[in-house]
């Protein structure tokens, strides 16, 4: 026991002073995001919006995306209840992926980097790395918790006892408790630190969806799904701490199982481990644009896989979207109505959702091209007959591919599933899943023009495009909550796109913004051709 | 056209930071220009801006009298490069990364591959992240000398190396420099360039403080003498062209300047020469002499 964990609490005192600036923003952005929207919600609680809330956060569509509430007349939907419905899981979302990523990047990627190596050669125990990041976590998760149960009671609104705010406040650090333990597990058993990042959001994300199908179809089945042991705390409602307790014990449990796991591997090695190689290479390899597809396999593969996952899980809650109707009539008369029906409504917000997710990707492989430069890879490469405008261009197409097969994949799972849940009840066919999803294609296109236009100009902003992404996510997510101004509604380019298959197409838009996306990456060619290479400065 | 490389004033800013001040040389076939200097002194911003990785602020830089910059393509097609720091894709073998180097080059030649592996005795079905610094420095390597160019540079190429495969790259350096081929090695290493080297070029600080062949340098600077004499020896301590003198007991050790060697030897031979001995200076004397004071 010594023997492994020694010196762990230097590291852990270590690693406070090295984060602090980190930390800060950690604890103050989440809290204060997770807390401080009660003003807002008061206002739209006002007169009959607590109700006409009520009645529109039964859609499945939207218990799909924000979870479940207890409460089972309109009367009972107060302001607390509203606010824990609609922000906890999705916050505690975000707890969960920020903890994942720190725990990766201070266990993994330090060992990647050789920093392990030489901290190993001091008086420091085989595993007390490991116990110092999870202390830290649970630290400032705590620290996390006790803010957001602080700055929510500090509204004295009526019905935000300080009991449901704490409750509220240490779900959410409960959420990046569990994110950082499953982060922990995938650290070792992946062969390297993006495999562990790339896993840990996987089973993250994996974990949304299915608690999105099973808080749609049966409730109780969510509270085998860590995920679930956040928001079905309830808080303000039921006040419920048992989903905490299982989620300690959980996470104690997976804690214990990351460390027998690290105490039986070398170091720089995971249980994946990777077969002897070619001795000479492929023909497919010999070219740039072969290169690139090789170095971005890995990631192309994971992200496709997760396409057909999420649009399969969405569209398994097509099933349940007739009997929903059936049981609610002021939803009934409303959608008979707007002459649209649920389904055609549901796939318009769906698949914004999806393809928001499918921008990640060709993000991520213009990305790439950056990457490499700064880690050294390209400096043989800059010496031969190679050009720039073959480099990035090939990026720029590869990422582009991507994006319309991402789209593909995420609509047919989508479409498959919705149609074979619905049987013979179905109102819209495959080609409307695919015309939908295509639709936002522009989107996909000016997200790759935006990271193109970082890597020609401003390289280093090349994430900040993810930043942007998640804003505009965001900013749609609750826009069909808040009622935002137009104006800044607009600030997301998904906004200017209409939702098909219930608005129709709009060319003037698809083309306009397509023809933006394209310039965006002539420009950021224009920068790349001129500008220093960075090469690990 | 002799000139391979032509280098002119060349200055270089990131920011505020004046990387390159004047920094200007030549490269000619058949010939293997040194080019040393410590750490930050600008000798890989210098071969970045010869590669056209950055653009440079002012002076004139070409290969094959072509700018080094507009025309870094048609430069590329006939240059091999190895970095200082070879970083490879952990994910591809060393095989696979040299088949693919090769091809982005064009023309190479599978025998020489081939043959190249074995000397250096790589293992090629490793994959990259295996390797240890001196195994990835060998795949740069393989991968540079496996084509056919007619200019090669060397960005300290043998860090990481073992003295065995040092000496592997010096025969093969020597090879390509027989088949009339240009050679710029930028190195701390100054007993190999002390070997390999026709010209040196000394930068500090941004600036080429001396040029030249090793003869040249050699002359401007003071030869190290050690002499014995039957009697007292300290009268040479006051004959012109004798520096830094030392004396114990008969024997005397002094630096002397080389244009008054013919004076210090007649003061000498009065006083009874036993033994007399000079030693030109290594080329760490050299560099060090640019560097002290």
């Amino acid at each position: 026991m010594q023997e492994k964990f020694a010196r762990s609490r230097v590291l852990f005192v270590q690693y406070l002073k090295r984060d602090w600036k980190k930390i800060i923003i950690w604890i103050l952005g989440l809290g204060l995001f997770s807390a401080g929207f009660v003003p807002a919600f008061e206002e739209i609680g006002k007169g009959q919006g607590l109700q006409g809330m009520y009645e529109t956060m039964q859609n499945p569509a939207m218990i799909s995306m924000v979870g479940p509430t207890p409460v089972e007349t309109a009367a009972d939907y107060t302001l607390g209840a509203m606010y824990a419905h609609e922000m906890l899981l999705f916050c505690g979302l975000f707890a969960m992926i920020i903890a994942a990523l720190h725990v990766v990047s201070h266990t993994r990627k330090e060992e990647d980097l050789g920093l392990t190596e030489l901290v190993r050669s001091f008086q420091v125990g085989r595993q007390a790395n490991s116990l110092a990041v999870i202390a830290e976590v649970v630290l400032i998760n705590f620290l996390l918790a006790l803010v957001i149960g602080g700055v929510m009671t500090s509204y004295g609104a009526d019905t935000i006892s300080a009991d449901g705010a704490f409750l509220f406040g240490a779900s959410i650090g409960m959420a990046g408790i569990l994110g950082a333990v499953i982060a922990l597990v995938m650290a070792q058993i992946m062969p390297t630190s993006s495999g562990a990042t790339g896993s840990s959001l996987g089973i993250v994300g994996l974990l949304y969806i299915l608690r999105a199908g099973t808080d749609v179809s049966n409730v109780d089945f969510s509270m085998i799904n860590p995920m679930g042991w956040t928001y079905l705390a309830y808080p303000f409602t039921k006040n419920n701490w048992i989903p905490l307790i299982v989620a300690i014990v959980f996470s104690v449990i997976v804690v214990i199982i990351a460390f027998a796991l690290e105490g039986g591997r070398d170091m720089g090695a995971g249980y994946l481990s990777e077969r002897e190689g070619r001795e000479s290479a492929k023909k497919s390899l010999l070219s740039v644009p072969g290169l690139f597809t090789k170095l971005n396999k890995g990631v192309m593969i994971s992200w496709l896989i997760a396409f057909v996952i999420m649009g399969a899980a969405y569209g398994s809650i097509y099933g349940d979207m007739q009997a929903f109707l059936e049981s609610n009539e002021v939803m009934s008369q409303m959608f008979t109505i707007s002459g649209v029906s649920i389904e055609e409504s549901f796939t318009g917000t769906i698949m914004m959702v999806l393809i928001g997710m499918v921008s990640i990707l060709p993000i991520a492989i213009v990305n790439k091209l950056f990457s490499e430069e700064t880690r050294l890879h390209l400096s043989q490469l800059y010496a031969t007959k190679v050009t720039r405008a073959q480099l990035y261009w090939t990026s720029v197409i590869l990422a582009i591919a991507a994006g319309i097969v991402g789209i593909l994949l995420a609509s047919g799972g989508l479409g498959a599933t919705a149609i074979s849940a619905m049987g013979d009840r179905s109102s819209i066919n495959m080609r409307d899943f695919f015309v939908a999803g295509y639709n936002f294609f522009p989107s996909v296109l000016f997200f790759t023009g935006l990271a193109a236009l970082a890597l020609g100009w401003a390289p280093r902003l090349g994430k900040a495009v993810y930043g942007y992404l998640g804003y505009s996510f965001a900013l749609n997510y609750f826009g069909g909550i808040l009622d935002l101004p137009e104006w800044f509604a607009k600030t997301a380019v998904q906004s200017w796109i209409p939702r098909m298959p219930v608005d129709p197409f709009d060319a003037a838009t698809f083309i306009a913004i397509s023809v933006i996306s394209v310039a965006l990456m002539v420009m950021g060619y224009m920068g790349y051709r001129k500008r220093d290479m960075v090469e690990g400065a | 056209m002799t000139n391979i490389v032509k280098v002119q004033g060349l200055q270089k800013s990131f920011g505020k930071f004046k990387a390159l001040h004047d920094v200007s040389f030549t490269v000619n076939a058949g010939e293997v220009a040194g080019f040393i200097g410590p750490n930050g002194a600008g000798k890989s911003t210098t071969i970045r801006t010869l590669l056209g990785i950055i653009q440079r602020d002012a002076g004139d830089a070409t290969i094959f009298g072509k700018d080094v910059w507009k025309d870094s393509l048609e430069i590329h097609k006939r240059i091999s490069y190895v970095p200082g720091d070879v970083a490879l894709w952990g994910s591809l073998t060393g095989g696979e990364i040299i088949d693919l180097f090769m091809k982005l080059h064009g023309g190479g030649d599978k025998t020489k591959r081939d043959y190249l592996i074995k000397r250096f005795e790589l293992d090629p079905k490793k994959k990259a992240k295996g390797y240890s610094k001196g195994n990835r420095q060998k795949v740069g390597l393989i991968a540079a000398l496996s084509v056919d160019s007619d200019l090669y540079i060397f960005d300290e190429p043998t860090s990481g190396l073992d003295p065995l495969m040092e000496s592997v790259f010096q025969d093969e350096v020597e090879k390509i420099k027989l088949a009339g081929k240009a050679i710029l090695l930028s190195s701390h290493i100054l007993s190999e360039v002390e070997r390999l080297a026709d010209k040196v070029v000394i930068i500090r600080q941004g600036k080429v403080v001396e040029t030249g062949t090793l003869d040249e340098l050699r002359h401007l600077t003071r030869s190290t003498v050690t002499m014995v004499t039957q009697g007292d020896v300290a009268k040479m301590a006051s004959v012109n062209g004798v520096h830094d003198f030392k004396q114990s007991g008969n024997q005397a050790t002094f630096s002397a300047d080389n244009e008054c060697i013919n004076d210090i030897l007649s003061e000498a031979a009065k006083l009874g020469v036993k033994k007399f001995e000079s030693v030109p200076p290594t080329l760490e004397d050299l560099f060090m002499r640019h560097y002290e004071v």
